[in-house]
């Protein structure tokens, strides 16, 4: 799965925690999930959990504080995927 | 350095049946801290997330000082937990009772700061102080009619100026945010060194500052 590839799915993960779903249409690897998305804080470690289930990945304690950007989760969820194939 | 950071977290906009779940809780919460868990003083689902609204609180105090703080809450150590009886120099002010209250202490890296939370049956409510003393600090919870972000925003801000003019008596205040993203209190276009801190969550938001001595 490729960068792209992740990034689509990803907005399907973020739909239910996001009001700005036109941002979430043109979101790219700078956008800030807090800034931009405006995504309640208290939902991050629910996109965590739903891009556990989404991907079948384990993102653990040092990955997950990362995932305040799409890039960065990108990397993230790339990162666990490669090590599973 | 004087700073502010508080949170709040409206309980009728979690996920319950999550919280309770080891996989949800365990991305901040440590074993260690699992150890003050007591289930005669909190319900776990409202001790998860007194945990997450202090956590939130110091990575928010603390980023006023450091811009590349990264929030790692399973970092911010939660090394005490305490009922307390009443918090005499910090009302809160809002229509609803509160049902419990809890102070405690934290440690991130070598920073110590204190916490204090208010919990009813509708939010909890936390704020922090790098003193266990909280008589400087101004902290208010209030209900608003709509839950999206600009409404959050904008209540927030009017709700903080109308008492920072009760108490400070100038014209002209307005809020900017700083480009990190924390609040400043602007009066003619000049920064005020009175820090503040904001929180919503559904139809709750929250501020906390402190006037400097």
């Amino acid at each position: 799965m490729d960068r792209k590839e992740i990034l689509t799915e990803l907005k399907k993960v973020l739909a239910p925690y996001t009001e700005s779903k036109e941002m979430l249409d043109g979101i790219n690897e700078d956008t800030d999930l807090i800034k931009d998305l405006k995504i309640n804080s208290a939902n991050l470690v629910d996109i965590i959990i739903d891009a556990e289930a989404q991907y079948n990945i384990e993102i653990d304690f040092d990955a997950a504080e990362k995932m305040y950007n799409v890039g960065n989760c990108i990397d993230v969820i790339s990162e666990k995927i490669n090590k599973l194939a | 350095m004087i700073s502010a950071g508080n949170d709040i977290v409206a309980l009728n906009a979690i996920d319950k049946r999550r919280t309770n779940l080891p996989a949800f809780y365990s991305k901040f919460i440590t074993p260690s801290e699992l150890t003050l868990y007591n289930e005669s003083d909190i319900s776990f689902q409202n001790f998860v997330w007194l945990l997450w609204s202090v956590k939130e609180s110091v990575y928010k105090y603390l980023k006023r000082g450091d811009g590349d703080l990264v929030f790692s809450p399973s970092r911010i150590k939660i090394q005490q937990i305490d009922v307390a009886d009443g918090f005499s120099n910090c009302p809160l002010q809002t229509d609803e009772s509160i049902d419990l209250l809890y102070s405690g202490q934290t440690l991130f890296s070598s920073d110590q700061l204190y916490f204090q939370s208010s919990i009813n049956k509708n939010f909890i409510a936390t704020v922090v102080n790098d003193d266990a003393g909280f008589e400087q600090i101004y902290w208010v919870v209030k209900l608003i009619d709509k839950p999206d972000h600009a409404s959050q925003s904008k209540a927030v801000r009017l709700f903080v100026l109308d008492k920072l003019n009760s108490l400070i008596i100038e014209d002209d205040l307005w809020i900017n945010k700083h480009p990190i993203g924390y609040p400043i209190l602007l009066h003619n276009n000049q920064q005020i060194d009175i820090p503040i801190s904001f929180a919503h969550h559904d139809r709750y938001v929250s501020y906390s500052f402190q006037i400097p001595k």
